[in-house]
């Protein structure tokens, strides 16, 4: 069965792109959230086998709410979105239990490299 | 489909029975939600969790009345929250199935009309509802 | 780094409008920023040129993004120092805003983009002469080279299990960051986090710090795994992590034979430690650890504050050096949450002794049997419990346990048995207190509920069997001795609900008539835990984190000086801004008839300020909750928590009430 993915940042433009490449490799993402609060809540009702997470957004950023999911699910699949020169917000992310990481602008081979890593499919 | 009945004042509205959690005595007192919406009446403590309560007659510009009982809030079912509306009073459950197209100059959240004999009920959306709290917050 | 795999054309509309909207934004903070910069609005503005910049990379506008990252750049400088706004400066920000929407406009309608050297280069210019730095781009200066200590251990458990003395076994690995890699400084912190989650690390080569800063020679990073996993276990870990490769993996020292675990192994210790060294701290010691780790948290956050304040160039050494004592501050917050774990036993040991006293009250015989004491919560939560607990055995064995010559004619053992068993699951402590007596008679409870007008006869018959035995939980449920004689709970039941909820846990209740009743209690392991000043405006009660606060003067109003037409309050040697809570809440305070008011002196983002209440309420250790929709969409609210009282509070967020 293809797995679940929900995709977690501000702008629609870069869910849309990253819905896309999922769609293209084989995933179903079941569901996106534009900030933090919304991304906990949706991972509570969906129930994804992973999440992308942007870093900065409004409400919670992307660290504290990969600190509130794996809370909830200490098995959570928390893969962080990231800009160059966000080293050190991803190392915290890191510390606060995501998994991996993927550098935007996101490029669909190493979106779906890591992702499939992360799931233990590659 | 089943609706629970209630009224803000004199009229009666209706929600779907799923949306609803519970039907519980409004508290004496409310703790006042800073920088909130004037229709955002306060939080309550139920049983040890904290709940928003919107006074619906607020909401859907219903002119208040003279000062009744405590009311009711009935809570809405909005997944791992709840949402407390204030009403005035629960009527009871009946089923309503026909429900014709809301007032031209009806809220948002309101999704239709229906009649229950010659009685016109104002059928809400507990989504929109939920929106349009959101909203009030936002754009206040 | 090469250019988009996909179609971007397919995205240009969503680029178009996004971006459309980031630049009006931006394009109304500069007509703010005219009348007054703050921190506040140049990051936001950044943010939307951040925006604007990944979005339009993202499409392969290089154009577009590299002026995007221009304006970023001096809005960055401008952050750090705001008073060098005038308004030269944002005649040249919105002259760049004006040329974004115009790179925008000619790609939605796939014209070629303008051409705007020219901007750029008063843009970098302009940057330079407010940092002083020359207009080429430079290399960041090199990181100070910290040398640190091995990690601390994983160990979450200050005594091991006494069976597995054997140290365990040691590998050499080796890593190969992928020379592609983005980011080769997180990769190699990534990979050296998910082995940590393996065991113990060693002998890191290059050290830490300078993986992190991407200081890795040729990819490769080295080090000594002590773990009890095995090498294929080590291996399937490395593979789950991209862009790393696991080049080698060798045994170092051969692994003692491992004695028989132990039946129930707590999954939160680690397996062959050295044996149990502990040593006494008193619990206030240990809230006082607390305490300071988190004044020290919010001093790192000061510093960091500060820090904006210095010049450009001296700021990136300094940021580093800041987010450095911040992850270490935070280690040190954790240890600390992990120091408070109390073995549940704590409450448990004495339950032996009240089960016999009870049962001897009621002429009963009871044999008490407890699991698991040894598992540990955060010392908040089981002093929490403690009541809850000696409730729920009272009611076991007051109601729930039939009298012996009932049971003898159930053919049950006259002897009743209360089992408490308390178990991990996940990252949740499972309390579970059952006994083998009548059960719940859930026709019963019902009939009491419409009896005592808690609820309709209709309500109730709608009711699942799950949600009635919940109604014992009702305040109001029970309020006399008539249901001592009868199968239903109650006595205290709503209480000890809202302690469990209180500490953010669940009760559940089972039952089954004639075989006994469980309630299981889920428990987090920690609780956010928060120390407030309670303070009274007009009707209401607020919050603030006693972190935040720096002290109180009392005083009358009309002895505050002025300035600028504006009330301030003289605070040791500084002049402080006086706010009105009430005004800021937009609540309705006292009348303003007493003499002598409370100012609460907090320290906001821009510095302290003085905050005019109308009393006084005391220091109080709450729990803290989230806020869930729509009260997160108020700015200036950090939480919410209920008083001993009953009463909801909100805990306010000094530093955005103030500017948001």
């Amino acid at each position: 069965m293809a797995k679940k993915v929900l995709v977690v940042d501000d702008s629609v433009f870069m869910r849309d792109i990253i819905k896309d490449i999922f769609a293209a490799g084989g995933f179903t993402v079941v569901g996106e959230a534009g900030n933090g609060v919304e991304a906990v809540e949706k991972y509570k009702e969906l129930k994804p086998d992973l999440v992308t997470m942007d870093l900065v957004m409004p409400y919670r950023n992307g660290i504290d709410a990969t600190r509130e999911i794996l809370r909830g699910d200490n098995k959570a699949l928390v893969v962080m979105c990231s800009a160059l020169g966000q080293e050190t917000m991803v190392m915290e992310a890191i510390e606060a239990g995501a998994v991996d990481f993927i550098v935007k602008p996101p490029r669909a081979e190493d979106v779906l490299a890591v992702v499939k890593k992360v799931l233990g499919e590659a | 489909m089943r609706h629970v009945l209630f009224r803000l004042e004199k009229d009666r509205y209706a929600l779907p029975l799923s949306s609803i959690r519970e039907v519980v005595v409004a508290p004496d007192t409310f703790t006042r939600v800073p920088r909130s919406p004037k229709a955002m009446k306060g939080v309550m403590n139920l049983r040890g969790r904290v709940v928003p309560v919107v006074d619906l007659r607020e909401l859907l510009d219903v002119a208040p009345g003279p000062v009744g009982g405590p009311g009711r809030v009935v809570l809405l079912d909005r997944g791992r929250r709840e949402l407390g509306l204030l009403i005035s009073e629960v009527d009871g459950i009946e089923s309503l199935e026909k429900i014709g197209p809301p007032a031209p100059k009806a809220s948002l959240a309101v999704k239709g009309l229906a009649r229950l004999g010659a009685i016109p009920v104002t059928v809400l959306d507990p989504d929109a509802l939920d929106a349009t709290v959101a909203r009030a917050f936002t754009t206040k | 780094m090469a250019g988009p795999s996909w179609d971007t054309s397919r995205y240009l509309t969503l680029f178009s409008g996004e971006a459309t909207e980031h630049l009006e934004a931006l394009g109304k903070d500069v007509v703010s920023l005219e009348k007054g910069a703050t921190v506040a609005l140049i990051d936001s503005m950044f943010r939307h040129a951040h925006s604007v910049k990944g979005m339009a990379a993202s499409m392969a506008f290089e154009g577009t993004a590299k002026l995007a990252h221009l304006l970023e750049d001096l809005l960055g400088t401008l952050r750090a120092d705001v008073a060098r706004s005038n308004a030269s400066v944002a005649d040249v920000i919105l002259q760049t805003v004006d040329s974004l929407s115009g790179h925008v406009k000619a790609a939605a309608a796939n014209e070629p983009l303008p051409d705007s050297t020219a901007l750029m280069t008063r843009l970098s210019e302009l940057n330079a002469s407010m940092t002083g730095r020359p207009a080429t781009p430079t290399a960041p200066s090199p990181a100070p080279v910290v040398e640190t200590a091995p990690p601390p251990p994983k160990s979450t458990s200050a005594a091991p299990p006494a069976s597995n003395p054997a140290a365990p076994p040691r590998f050499s690995v080796k890593l190969k960051i992928n020379p592609a890699s983005n980011q080769p400084g997180v990769r190699g912190f990534l990979a050296y986090k998910r082995l940590g989650t393996l065991g113990n690390v060693f002998d890191l080569k290059p050290p830490l710090d300078d993986i992190k800063a991407g200081r890795v020679p040729q990819g490769t990073i080295t080090l000594e795994l002590e773990t009890d996993q095995t090498e294929d276990a080590i291996t399937r870990t490395m593979r789950t992590v991209a862009d790393v490769e696991l080049e080698s993996i060798a045994a170092i020292v051969k692994a003692a034979p491992v004695v028989a675990a132990p039946a129930e192994v707590d999954p939160n210790r680690v397996v062959g430690q050295e044996p149990a060294r502990t040593i006494r701290v008193r619990t206030e010691v240990m809230d006082q650890f607390l305490d300071q780790a988190g004044e020290l948290l919010l001093a790192t956050s000061r510093v960091r504050e500060l820090s904006r304040g210095m010049p450009a160039a001296q700021r990136p050494p300094l940021d580093e050096a800041v987010d450095r004592l911040h992850l270490l501050v935070k280690g040190l917050h954790d240890k600390v949450m992990q120091a408070r774990m109390t073995p549940i036993a704590v409450i448990t040991d004495r339950l032996p002794r009240a089960a016999r006293d009870i049962a001897r009250r009621r002429n009963r015989d009871v044999d008490l049997v407890i699991t698991g004491e040894d598992i540990e919560l955060d010392r908040a939560i089981v002093d929490e419990l403690a009541d809850p607990v000696l409730h729920l055995l009272r009611n076991a064995i007051d109601h729930g346990l039939e009298p012996t010559e009932e049971r003898t004619a159930a053919n049950k053992p006259p002897k009743g048995k209360v089992t408490i068993a308390v178990r991990r699951l996940r990252d949740r402590v499972v309390f579970e207190l059952s006994d083998d007596g009548r059960g719940i008679d859930v026709e019963r409870v019902k009939v009491l509920v419409v009896e005592r007008g808690l609820l309709t006869r209709d309500q109730v018959t709608a009711l699942t069997e799950r949600e009635t035995l919940m109604l014992v939980c009702l305040p109001g449920f029970s309020t006399a001795a008539d249901v001592t004689d009868i199968s239903g709970r109650g006595v205290g039941m709503d209480a000890v609900r809202r302690a469990v909820e209180q500490v953010g846990g669940t009760l559940e209740i089972e039952t089954r008539a004639g075989r006994g009743t469980s309630f299981r209690l889920s428990l987090p392991l920690t609780v956010a835990v928060v120390n407030l000043l309670l303070v009274g405006v007009g009707d209401e009660v607020y919050g603030l984190p006693i972190g935040k606060v720096s002290g109180v003067v009392e005083t009358a109003r009309d002895r505050l000086a002025m300035s600028q037409n504006a009330p301030v309050l003289q605070f040791g040697q500084s002049v402080l801004p006086v706010h009105e809570l009430s005004a800021l809440l937009e609540v309705p305070g006292d009348a303003r008839t007493a003499a002598l008011v409370p100012f609460v002196v907090v320290d906001g983002d821009d510095g302290r300020l003085a905050l005019a209440v109308d009393r006084l309420l005391g220091q109080q250790e709450v729990v803290l909750k989230g806020l869930s929709k729509p009260l997160d969409l108020v700015p200036g609210l950090a939480g919410v928590t209920i008083l001993g009282n009953g009463q909801p509070v909100f805990i306010l967020d000094v530093a955005r009430l103030v500017t948001a």
